[in-house]
């Protein structure tokens, strides 16, 4: 369950990222986030993730209040939640199945649980052959498979896609579009994707949140992409 | 803590990995550190031996008194002897009678004045001062002289004060010197390891993103900076150590003035290389902890 209640940001420069946005997402939904550059859907990522603190109003996310975590306990809340980054952030010198495995080293897990997980993950995304190969041997939906692998890997309750099919061709993007729908199938997982890629808002329909000038200005069920003239 | 010590093999692991796939940044790192412990190391072993020169200078160096020629009474000598300890500067008061004198005096000018021994000899009693602090030898040869019962005070010579003032002077400059590389070594090495942390904020960002604690990013950074700096070290000790046992036996063996007698290397160079390799790993740690720090307050 994720709660945005009357939350507003303005960062230090002046922007005012988003204005009291209130939103409601259920446990297990795949939902959209839309909207034009600068309307407030990264703000409202990096709010989700801990990365910024809301100036007004509280975001929680599985009964967690975000905003009000110490900087050490941010790790920890992270561990709930997966993020996809639209650069993928991969630990350049480790390889795809030790840059999943890390994302299992940190909470604890023992070898042999990582190894099973991972394994099964890798399935998942379908990058069994590519284990052993470093992120800059990888081609681009490749590298968002894996990502997408290290943030599943700890079953988090919520997925944060950044424009996961930002910097990928069509054909990728349908692909990582099954993987997600795939995911929040097997794994229950909430999806929360931003994007601007209009086909798929299109081809996939979910409950889609458009975002603009830090306004939520639609929120349809039904899903399609939003156009305003 | 049952989680740290569950997470320090995999951690030290995590430390030596990312020392070997960071080699060419850890080398650079582990070079500044050897070449700022390698300078530190010759003043350290400079100081040392300067110190020793001069406190046997300082033990050699004497005020000669002599008493006038009728203070021979027993109470007299007491007294004068009182009077002398008395003076702030002076160390330890020795006695030494006609005879000694004498024997001194053939010693020093030659078997002729043999001729005095016994009844003749027209010398009198006198006193060996050694003092406190040779730099104020002069004041205090002065102070006795002006006693009573004294006929005169007289030590090694002016040359022999100021080259022990010079080597005070060289000493204390030293020190001041190694406090100050010392200063230049901490901030080279933490800078050294800084630059290798910079170079990868980026992956500690992502670690944070994935959910690791702050702890769990920091150790492996620290252990790796305690390992640059014991790599760093190992070339100024192998330095310290043959270097200072060449020098030595060029000279150690062949100058027979016990006044400049060098250090012995065995436990000397083995103390220094202890002070280089604890140090340098102490400097690691501290300044990978503080560049650890800073890149972790940069993102939430």
């Amino acid at each position: 369950m994720i709660e945005l209640k009357n939350v507003s940001k303005k960062y230090k420069n002046g922007v005012h990222a988003l204005r009291d946005v209130t939103l409601a997402i259920e446990d297990g939904e795949f939902v959209y986030i839309i909207g034009p550059t600068g309307s407030g859907k990264s703000t409202l990522i990096k709010l989700l993730d801990g990365e910024e603190v809301p100036t007004e109003g509280s975001v929680i996310v599985e009964g967690v209040d975000v905003g009000k975590l110490r900087h050490s306990k941010v790790p920890l809340y992270r561990r709930n939640i997966g993020v996809v980054f639209q650069d993928f952030r991969l630990l350049p010198k480790l390889t795809v199945f030790e840059n999943i495995a890390f994302a299992l080293e940190v909470i604890g897990m023992n070898k042999v649980d990582i190894r099973h997980r991972v394994r099964k993950v890798l399935e998942l995304v379908s990058l069994e052959d590519k284990a052993k190969s470093f992120p800059n041997e990888l081609s681009g939906g490749q590298q968002q498979r894996a990502t997408i692998g290290r943030a599943i890997a700890n079953h988090p309750k919520v997925l944060i896609a950044d424009e996961p099919t930002g910097n990928l061709d069509p054909q990728m993007s349908a692909e990582i579009m099954e993987l997600l729908e795939k995911i929040n199938e097997v794994e229950k997982t909430t999806i929360l994707m931003v994007t601007h890629d209009s086909t798929i808002v299109d081809r996939f329909k979910k409950r889609t949140i458009c975002l603009e000038e830090g306004y939520v200005v639609g929120d349809i069920m039904k899903g399609g992409y939003i156009k305003r003239d | 803590m049952t989680k740290f010590f569950k997470a320090l093999p995999r951690l030290i692991k995590t430390a030596f990995y990312s020392l070997i796939r960071h080699l060419a940044m850890a080398m650079t790192a582990s070079s500044v550190v050897a070449i700022t412990l390698t300078v530190l190391s010759l003043f350290l072993i400079l100081a040392g031996n300067i110190e020793v020169v001069t406190d046997s200078i300082q033990q050699d160096l004497q005020i000669h008194v002599v008493l006038k020629s009728d203070v021979t009474a027993e109470k007299e000598l007491k007294d004068s002897k009182e009077a002398i300890e008395n003076i702030k500067n002076v160390k330890k008061v020795k006695f030494s009678n006609k005879d000694q004198e004498l024997e001194l005096m053939i010693k020093e000018r030659g078997d002729a004045f043999k001729i005095y021994n016994g009844e003749r000899n027209p010398l009198s009693n006198g006193y060996f001062v050694s003092v406190k602090n040779v730099k104020e030898i002069k004041e205090t040869t002065e102070a006795i002289k002006k006693l009573d019962m004294i006929k005169d005070a007289k030590y090694g010579g002016t040359s022999v004060s100021k080259l022990v003032s010079v080597l005070d002077a060289v000493h204390s400059g030293g020190i001041i010197f190694i406090g100050l590389l010392s200063l230049l070594a901490i901030f080279l090495i933490a800078n050294a390891i800084k630059l290798t942390i910079y170079a990868r904020s980026n992956e500690i960002a992502i670690m944070r993103n994935v959910g690791a604690m702050n702890w769990y990013i920091k150790v492996p950074f620290m252990i790796e900076g305690m390992l640059i700096g014991l790599i760093g070290s190992i070339v100024p000790c192998f330095i310290t150590y043959f270097g200072y046992q060449y020098i030595y036996e060029l000279f150690g063996g062949r100058l027979e003035y016990t006044m400049f007698e060098l250090i012995p290397s065995i436990p000397f160079t083995f103390k220094i290389c202890g002070i280089l390799i604890v140090g340098s790993m102490l400097v690691g740690l501290i300044g990978s902890m503080f560049a650890t720090n800073k890149h972790l307050k940069v993102n939430r």
